[in-house]
C-alpha cells in the first residue's frame, strides 16, 4: 500500500504567498468543488532548471526538415537501444527507416518495457489517457516532464504576440474540463513566482450554483485559460466579463467556427495546439503556414503509410514521432494515430491537413448530451483493450469490443446505457484495424463545430 | 549499441587454435609461473591505441590472491585472440575491449580453464562468440537475432547470463508498476494543459 501523499509533496516549494494563492482559489465563495489533489512536486532546484529550459526551447531552431533527419538522430537511436528494454529486445536494425514502427496497442500492452534503465522510479508520475484510438494508457512522466509543458505553450504564446504576465498573487491559468466526471484540483506554478493553477469543470454538478461559473472564472482573472472544444463551446454560453490574454485548446481538433467565435467573444488569440499524452504539445495551428507548426525541435516527426514507410514531403500519411522532452517515455517511431502531411516552412516544420482528433457528443435516451469523454469514464471500470462507440441517426448505439472482451460485454453495454440514459446499446466483437476511430457518429448535432 | 558486421568466425576459430603454445604455459603468479598476462595483455591494448586501466594492471599482475591461473591464462589467450588489426578494421572500439577481461573472462574461467577454450570446438565457439558480442560485432553474415541464438545454445556462461538479466528485467518491470499505480503516481503533477 503505497503512502498517501501530503502537501509537502505536492507542492515541495510552496511560500506563504503561494498558499495564499491556493486559498483564494478554493475558498472564494464561488468556487466549484475541487474533487482532487494534485501539485507541482518540483523541487527548487528543478524549478531553476525549467527556467533554463524554457529560455532554451523557446528559441532553439529545428535542425531538422522534411525528408531530412536531424543530426541528433543517431545518437537518440543509440541511447534508446541501450536503455530501453522493448527495443533492446528487438536489436537495432541497419538503418532508422527499417525501425518498426510502434502504436498506443504497444505500450497498452506493457509500458514498463519502454521506461529506460536509468530513469529513477522515487519520483515516477503518470499520466492517464483517455483516449481516441481505443487503448487506454497509463504513462510514465516525471514533475519535471509536467513542468516542461509550459516552454512549449510559450513558445506557441510568443508567436502570437503574448509574453505572459502573470506573477504572485495572480491566477495564471485555468483549466477547463466539461465532463461528468473531472479531475479537479489547484495548484501554483513555482517558474511563475507561484502564480495560481486551477482545473475546474464547468459541468453544474460541481458547483453550487450553476451561476457561480462565470462569477468564479470573472473573480479569479486567469491570464491564460485552457480546454478543449466541448469546454470552450460551454464557455461561450456562460456570461463570462473577463477576457484572458489567450486561450489554448488542446486534445481535439478545434474548429474554424468555434475558433472565430471564442476569438471573437473573447478578443484574444485562440491557439490550436496539437497535443497528446505521450508527446505533451506538438504544434500550434497557425492558418497562414497552412497547418499546425512544430513546437519541439527535439521531436522528429515522420508521417509515414501503411507498412511504416515514409511517404514523400507534402503527402498525407499516419503521424510517427522519435523523440521528444519525456524522458520516462523516449518515442522511437511512435504511430500516433492521427494523419496528417509534412511540409516545410520558414520556421520549421508544418502538419498540414491534421485529421483524427474529432470531438464527438453523443444524445441520450432522455435529449441531452454527452461527450465522448464521459463515455470513456463510463467504460473506464471494464479491463477492455479496445473498443468503439458509435451512434446511428436514431440514436441507438453500437459498442464494438475487441474479441477477448466480449466477456464483458453484459456490464460494458449496461454501464454505457446507464450514461447515456437508457438509450439502447448493441455489442458486437470488433475486427479488422486497429486505426479505426473510436468515436462516432451518424447524428449531424454529435460533431462539435 | 549499434551492431556491426562483422569478422568471419572462422577465421576466429582458426585464429585460437593458433595461439601460439607459450601463451598457455603457466602465468606468473608471486614467485611461479612464466607467463606476465599484464604485460601481454597491455601490449595488446597498446597497440590498439587503447591505454590499459591501472586496475586491470593490478588484476592481471599475479599478485592477487582472488584472480585464479585459470582466469590469467584465458586472458593471456584472448590477448592473442584480439591482437589483430581486423578487430579494428570490422568496427571494434578498442575502449571496450579492457571490460571484456573484468567481465566476461572470470565467469568463462570458472567454467572451464584455457585450453579447452583453444582445444575444444564448442568452448572455442563460446568464446569466440562470447567476445564478439561483448564488442558488440556479429559474426560475418548473421543476423543480430542468429548470433544471440547460437551463443546462448553454445554457452553456459550465457544462458546463466540470460536468465539473470530476463529476472532482472522483470524485477524492474514489476517495480515500475508499482510506481506507476503508487497514489502518489495518480495524483499526477501539474501541466498547463490535460490532453
Amino acid at each position: 500500500m503505497s503512502r498517501e501523499p501530503t502537501d509537502a509533496d505536492r507542492y515541495p516549494t510552496l511560500s506563504d504567498a503561494g498558499r495564499a494563492v491556493l486559498m483564494y482559489m478554493t475558498e472564494h465563495p464561488h468556487a466549484p468543488v475541487f474533487r482532487n489533489r494534485s501539485g507541482n512536486r518540483l523541487l527548487h532546484e528543478e524549478v531553476e532548471g525549467l527556467r533554463d529550459y524554457e529560455r532554451n526551447e523557446g528559441q532553439a531552431p529545428f535542425a531538422w526538415s522534411p525528408g531530412v533527419t536531424p543530426p541528433w538522430l543517431g545518437a537518440f537511436v543509440a541511447h534508446v537501444h541501450a536503455e530501453v528494454p522493448y527495443y533492446r529486445s528487438r536489436g537495432l536494425p541497419p538503418s532508422f527507416d527499417r525501425i518498426a514502427t510502434v502504436d498506443r496497442g504497444d505500450l497498452a500492452a506493457d509500458v514498463a518495457r519502454f521506461v529506460p534503465d536509468s530513469v529513477s522510479l522515487d519520483r515516477l508520475i503518470n499520466f492517464r489517457t483517455t483516449g481516441t484510438t481505443g487503448h487506454p494508457l497509463v504513462l510514465p512522466s516525471h514533475p519535471v516532464v509536467a513542468g516542461r509543458y509550459l516552454a512549449y505553450h510559450k513558445r506557441a504564446l510568443r508567436r502570437a504576440g503574448i509574453t505572459l504576465r502573470q506573477g504572485r498573487g495572480d491566477v495564471g491559468v485555468m483549466l477547463l474540463g466539461m465532463q461528468r466526471t473531472c479531475f479537479t484540483y489547484v495548484s501554483v506554478t513555482p517558474s511563475m513566482d507561484e502564480s495560481g493553477l486551477a482545473k475546474i469543470n464547468l459541468h453544474p454538478d460541481d458547483w453550487r450554483d450553476a451561476g457561480d461559473r462565470a462569477r468564479y472564472i470573472d473573480a479569479m482573472r486567469p491570464e491564460v485559460i485552457a480546454g478543449d472544444p466541448i469546454s470552450f463551446a460551454e464557455l461561450l454560453r456562460l456570461p463570462v466579463r473577463h477576457r484572458p490574454t489567450a486561450l489554448l485548446s488542446v486534445s481535439m481538433a478545434l474548429s474554424p467556427s468555434l475558433a472565430a467565435a471564442l476569438q471573437e467573444r473573447f478578443a484574444c488569440p485562440v491557439l490550436d495546439i496539437y497535443s497528446m499524452n505521450e508527446a505533451g504539445p506538438l504544434a500550434v495551428y497557425d492558418e497562414a503556414l497552412g497547418g499546425h507548426l512544430l513546437l519541439q525541435p527535439g521531436m522528429f516527426v515522420e508521417v509515414v503509410d501503411a507498412s511504416g514507410r515514409p511517404v514523400a514531403p507534402g503527402e498525407t500519411g499516419e503521424i510517427t514521432l522519435t523523440g521528444g522532452f519525456n524522458f520516462c517515455l523516449p518515442l522511437l517511431r511512435y504511430r500516433t494515430g492521427d494523419h496528417g502531411a509534412l511540409v516545410a516552412s520558414g520556421e520549421g516544420p508544418v502538419i498540414a491537413r491534421l485529421h483524427g482528433r474529432q470531438p464527438v457528443r453523443y444524445q441520450t435516451a432522455s435529449g441531452s448530451w454527452v461527450n465522448n469523454i464521459d463515455l470513456t469514464h463510463a467504460l473506464l471500470a471494464y479491463p477492455l483493450s479496445r473498443y468503439t462507440v458509435h451512434q446511428y441517426a436514431d440514436r441507438r448505439v453500437l459498442l464494438r469490443l475487441a474479441p477477448g472482451d466480449v466477456v464483458h460485454a453484459d456490464e460494458a453495454s449496461a454501464s454505457l446505457a446507464s450514461a447515456l440514459h437508457g438509450a439502447e446499446v448493441t455489442v458486437v466483437p470488433l475486427a479488422g484495424d486497429d486505426k479505426v476511430l473510436q468515436y462516432t457518429t451518424d447524428v449531424p448535432e454529435g460533431l462539435t463545430r | 549499441m549499434s551492431m556491426s558486421n562483422g569478422l568471419p568466425l572462422e577465421w576466429l576459430l582458426r585464429r585460437l587454435i593458433d595461439v601460439p603454445s607459450d601463451f598457455l604455459d603457466p602465468p606468473r603468479r608471486g614467485r611461479e609461473g612464466r607467463v606476465h598476462v599484464a604485460a601481454v595483455v597491455n601490449d595488446m591494448l597498446t597497440r590498439h591505441g587503447e591505454t590499459t586501466p591501472p586496475a586491470l594492471l593490478a588484476t592481471l599482475s599475479g599478485d592477487l590472491v582472488g584472480v585464479s591461473a585459470a582466469q590469467l591464462t584465458l586472458s593471456a589467450v584472448l590477448a592473442w585472440l584480439l591482437a589483430d588489426e581486423r578487430w579494428l578494421a570490422a568496427g571494434a572500439v578498442p575502449s571496450a575491449m579492457p571490460a571484456l577481461f573484468t567481465d566476461a573472462i572470470p565467469a568463462l574461467a570458472a567454467e572451464a580453464d584455457a585450453a579447452r577454450y583453444v582445444f575444444e570446438a564448442d568452448r572455442r565457439e563460446e568464446l569466440v562468440r562470447t567476445v564478439l558480442a561483448r564488442l558488440a560485432l556479429l559474426p560475418e553474415g548473421e543476423t543480430a537475432h542468429q548470433a544471440a541464438d547460437r551463443l546462448a545454445s553454445v554457452s553456459g556462461v550465457e544462458r546463466r547470463r540470460l536468465l539473470e538479466a530476463s529476472r532482472a528485467a522483470e524485477e524492474r518491470a514489476r517495480a515500475i508498476r508499482e510506481a506507476l499505480a503508487a497514489k502518489a503516481a495518480a495524483e499526477s503533477a501539474d501541466k498547463w494543459t490535460r490532453e
